[in-house]
């Protein structure tokens, strides 16, 4: 028969589903408001942002509650200290949804430039990432879990790749800097969020598995 | 390894309260037995000193080797086993004598009579448990007229007055407030450099905080036992996990 204690934690990753809904959603309008150059539905990321934030707050002082009330010990612990560091890093997701809303703003004071589709694979993946990151939190499934963390890499190597194309248009057209900027900063705050997602599935290895997976540290400590 | 214990059974006339114990306690750590009440684990605590011995129809299967001794052979010698293996009990049992005289009780029945012997045995086992200072005094006093906690401690220190080197605790702050329960902690962690420590506790809080290993135990049988970090944050049995985290028991 499940305690009351075991109710309050399915309430809490109930909770954190709901804000990562809202950070998926902030982060794809932020997408489609860069795409469509839209300031009006960047408007609205600041809107959810709010809310993110309140949640952020709400997840945080429950967590600290139930550890101070209830004790935790083994994958209880384990859990409410991996949503801690997982609401955090969903929060920061929203700020960097609402930094590509801010580069709407001052994108469509500037010239267009050729659009990047680099960066919309990108954005596509990104997402993947985020949404199978949650899923993977929601379904305690760290096999899954894995397998998201690697595509890490090919997020980084799309980032560079559009760093490249950017400097191009920089040296080639001086006109258009200040949007390749923009660009470049869109390219920055999708691979923050493919490596906040990387830190979810560390964290749900952490929760499912005990085991720190994070800066390698698995291989170093094998080593020695 | 200070004490090893192998296929360990104990039986109450037909009734097994001990089922194939096999562990190992390392020097200088202080080892936590935890589990539901009537699980065993204040028997097996007692097997270390054969306090069991006293009660009738106790039946003991297999080893307990106490520095590389058994001491269920024949050939042990109880009353050094108990000087070297000493017990504090869930109530502080201060005997109704002076302060002095409790401590100085286990020296004087081991043939110390010399006085300033006693003397420095009496103040350096007040000093180990942080008591010389307050009770310096009032040493011709009852121990009697002590707080609980001072009992505690002095119990402890009488403990400490025959130089054993294994102390069995028996829920010794369960009659105690939180404050003086965190300061026979403190004592606790203090004392393990120069002693082991068994500690059996129902508190899990005090086994998290203070234990190097843990045991569970659960009807007669020793379900898990590790360190305390891996016991409190990724208990490998999901019944230790489910009594740790307050699901039964």
């Amino acid at each position: 028969m499940p305690t009351y204690f075991d109710e309050e934690l399915k309430k809490l990753k109930g909770d954190v589903l709901a804000m990562a809904t809202l950070v998926e959603e902030s982060i794809s309008k932020a997408l489609e408001a860069l795409k469509k150059r839209d300031p009006k539905i960047a408007q609205e990321i600041r809107v959810i942002d709010k809310k993110i934030d309140h949640m952020e707050i709400a997840i945080e002082e429950r967590c600290i509650e139930l550890i101070a009330r209830h004790q935790p010990v083994g994958s209880d612990l384990r859990f409410l200290i991996g949503v801690i560091k997982m609401n955090n890093d969903l929060e920061r997701m929203g700020d960097h949804a609402v930094n590509i809303a801010d580069c709407v703003n001052f994108l469509v004071q500037q010239p267009r430039i050729k659009p990047v589709s680099n960066i919309w694979t990108m954005a596509k993946i990104v997402n993947e990432m985020l949404k199978e990151s949650v899923e993977s939190f929601m379904n305690n499934d760290a096999v899954k879990a894995q397998k998201i963390c690697e595509r890490d890499s090919i997020v980084d190597e799309m980032r560079n790749e559009i760093i490249r194309i950017m400097l191009t248009y920089m040296i080639e057209e001086p006109d258009k800097i200040g949007s390749a900027i923009q660009y470049f900063l869109v390219a920055k705050n999708l691979e923050r969020i493919a490596d906040l997602s990387t830190n979810i599935c560390e964290d749900t290895i952490y929760i499912s598995q005990a085991r720190i997976i994070k800066h390698h540290i698995e291989e170093e400590r094998k080593e020695k | 390894m200070i004490i090893r214990t192998a296929n360990l059974n104990l039986f109450y006339n037909k009734f097994q309260a001990l089922k194939n114990i096999n562990l190992e306690i390392k020097e200088n750590l202080i080892t936590a037995i935890i589990g539901p009440s009537g699980c065993g684990k204040s028997t097996l605590l007692r097997v270390f000193n054969r306090m069991n011995d006293f009660i009738p129809n106790v039946r003991i299967t297999g080893s307990v080797i106490i520095d590389g001794e058994d001491i269920y052979s024949p050939l042990c010698d109880l009353i050094y086993l108990r000087k070297k293996v000493g017990m504090v009990f869930q109530r502080p049992n201060a005997f109704p004598l002076s302060i002095f005289d409790n401590v100085a009780y286990g020296p004087r029945v081991w043939g110390i009579t010399n006085r300033k012997v006693l003397e420095e045995i009496v103040e350096r086992s007040l000093r180990a448990v942080g008591m010389f200072d307050e009770v310096k005094d009032i040493l011709k006093k009852s121990a009697l007229t002590l707080s609980l906690e001072r009992q505690q401690r002095l119990c402890i220190a009488r403990l400490l007055a025959v130089e054993p080197e294994i102390l069995l605790m028996d829920e010794p702050c369960s009659a105690l407030d939180p404050i003086a329960t965190a300061r026979i902690e403190d004592l606790l962690v203090d004392l393990k450099k120069n002693y082991t420590i068994i500690i059996v506790t129902h508190n899990m809080q005090q086994a998290a905080r203070i234990a190097d290993e843990v045991g569970f135990m659960l009807l007669g049988e020793l379900i898990e036992f590790d360190k305390a970090k891996k016991i409190f944050t990724n208990p490998s049995d999901e019944k230790t996990f489910n009594y740790i985290s307050g699901r039964f028991g």
